[in-house]
């Protein structure tokens, strides 16, 4: 089943494009990472998702059927980007309002989150630090037991202790079957729970990729390790390679092609060791935007 | 219960400090007005010569400002109270869902199984709500103090050509009249600032066309009176029918029903409107 589904979904402000013509699609189960520079359009599908604001054209699906019905954001856990809630509302307080208007949460569930995340239940919104607001945000999204979850920067503001309890949940919530679609600038938490990324640059889809996918890429960095100091020019024969550095017994060479011939003259000069980079979601990122402006 | 209600409830609740503070704020005034009547009684027609002063303390034909009635009418019920109760009203008629958009707290609401035909009306609940208390609060606070300044008790007045006549004590039926209209004053001011936040999103544009409307069909109506020009124009301000009807003084009239039918309309277009637009962030 698909839960998140836009088809040519685009967004203007008069002239100004905010997305244009996305499709998207994200599976049941799935957590799906939507990734981009600020201003390049995540808030905004998100927002039209949740009927915040209204396509100027195209169709965005949720959960089969429209986020303009309170029925299916009843299946929604939901944490902006900003989370702002009435000033003097303490943490119970909001529990208690948002779960008498949604799904009624199973309060064992409700006290699980709260003590995991050590949420604050009796100070005022408006006194709780920036973190301390995310786990309110945390708890209220993820307390009705949510089919979807929408997190926007959901670690912003939490230390690593709590970023690593907010995979864990994100996993929990997985393997009960939920689907998650986040956006986040914290490439280690996406690469820690999300299955697919779509990166999002000036509203259009840019590149879609399985972390499976990611997984499989390198770089073509090869690092040689040697008994003694190796002669920088003992690859100069071999095809395909370029950018050859050695720094002491270290030998870092980038090939592009098969990488036969590098072992096989690696072997022949008694190379000891071995070291590829793996490519990591933060080179795909940085690939993607490195000609951009610094920001809209 | 219903989301409406929830909705309605957790809006109050957040306001129950302003509400509380409002109230006191209007009764406070409205007694310390009343306490001055034992040392202006017998000076107070003279308040009222000139037609602007006239226009300002609602002085319309039959109002003596030197009787008990007359006196909260010209010096609180006719200007004061309906201002201060106007100010309240586009106050919580701005938050009811521009402000409250501004600060982000409806976009989180409306990520909830809630509807914005929900939204709409208990907000709209809300601010009739908050009014009706501090009005209520008022009236009580009135009522319980006037004995002390003799505006309870009937009075003998001299007209400016010599003859005497009694005049009535003030009762809590002219209170609540006096009440009533200036209620219906603030609740059709709060209702335009309601309608402009519902159907723009924007606090600073609702907060500001309420308070135009507001005062500039005050001066409107004050400059017409003073010169007798563009008297027509007076039509369009909510003063004309509230001061030259001076209901507390001569009773209620069906013109009470034109700010209540302005926040009828205000909360049916801003609804659609609100239903229609994308929020604003």
């Amino acid at each position: 089943m698909t839960v998140i589904e836009a088809v040519a979904l685009t967004k203007k402000w008069g002239d100004f494009v905010a997305v244009d013509s996305l499709d998207l699609s994200v599976a049941e189960g799935e957590c799906y990472a939507f990734l981009g520079r600020n201003g390049a359009g995540k808030s905004t599908t998100a927002r039209m998702l949740l009927d915040f604001i209204r396509p100027s054209s195209g169709v965005a699906r949720v959960l089969g059927g429209s986020g303009r019905d309170p029925g299916v954001r009843a299946r929604i856990g939901y944490l902006p980007g900003d989370l702002d809630l009435p000033k003097s509302i303490t943490g119970s307080e909001a529990i208690h309002y948002f779960g008498s208007i949604g799904r009624t949460p199973d309060q064992a569930e409700v006290d699980g989150l709260v003590e995991r995340l050590g949420m604050n239940l009796d100070r005022p919104f408006h006194q709780l630090s920036t973190g301390s607001r995310r786990k309110v945000g945390l708890v209220l999204a993820f307390m009705n037991d949510p089919e979807l979850l929408i997190l926007d920067e959901p670690t912003s503001g939490l230390d690593p202790v709590l970023q690593e309890t907010f995979r864990d949940l994100v996993a929990e919530r997985k393997a009960r079957g939920a689907t998650v679609w986040l956006t986040s600038h914290v490439m280690s938490d996406v690469e820690h729970v999300a299955d697919r990324v779509g990166l999002i640059d000036e509203g259009h889809l840019a590149q879609e990729l399985s972390m499976d996918e990611l997984r499989r890429q390198t770089t073509g960095e090869i690092k040689l390790t040697f008994p003694t100091p190796p002669d920088p020019t003992a690859f100069d024969r071999v095809p395909d390679v370029s950018e050859v550095h050695v720094d002491g017994v270290e030998l870092t060479l980038h090939v592009d092609g098969p990488v036969t011939a590098v072992l096989a003259r690696a072997a022949e000069l008694g190379a000891v060791g071995i070291r590829t980079r793996q490519r990591e979601l933060e080179d795909i990122f940085l690939e993607t935007y490195a000609d951009r402006e610094p920001e809209r | 219960m219903s989301r409406t209600w929830l909705i309605y409830g957790r809006w109050m609740r957040d306001r129950r400090r302003s509400t509380l503070l409002w109230s006191v704020g209007i009764t406070l005034v409205s007694v310390a007005t009343a306490a001055f009547y034992p040392s202006l009684r017998s000076t107070a027609q003279s308040f009222g010569e000139g037609s602007t002063m006239s226009s300002v303390l609602g002085l319309g034909e039959g109002v003596d400002p030197s009787t008990p009635v007359g006196f909260l009418w010209a010096f609180n019920y006719s200007n004061q109270l309906p201002w201060l109760l106007m100010a309240l009203g586009i106050a919580l008629g701005t938050a009811s869902i521009a402000g409250d958009e501004g600060d982000g707290t409806l976009e989180y609401l409306l990520a909830k199984p809630v509807t914005r035909t929900e939204i709409a009306f208990a907000r709209f609940g809300g601010m009739i709500t908050v009014l009706v208390v501090a009005s209520i609060v008022n009236l009580v606070g009135v009522a319980v103090t006037m004995p002390l300044f003799d505006l309870a008790d009937s009075t003998t007045v001299t007209a400016l050509d010599g003859t005497t006549s009694t005049a009535a004590g003030a009762t809590v039926g002219d209170l609540f009249v006096g009440g009533l209209s200036a209620l219906a004053v603030g609740l059709g001011s709060g209702a335009v600032a309601y309608l402009v936040g519902a159907a723009t999103g924007r606090r600073g544009v609702a907060l500001g066309v309420a308070s135009g409307f507001a005062v500039a069909g005050y001066v409107l109506y004050t400059l017409a009176n003073v010169t007798g020009d563009y008297e027509w124009l007076t039509w369009f301000s909510p003063w004309r029918w509230f001061i030259d009807d001076a209901m507390m003084v001569d009773g209620l009239t069906l013109d009470i029903l034109w700010p209540v039918l302005l926040a009828a309309g205000s909360l049916l277009v801003g609804w659609q409107l609100f239903l229609r637009r994308d929020l604003q962030r």
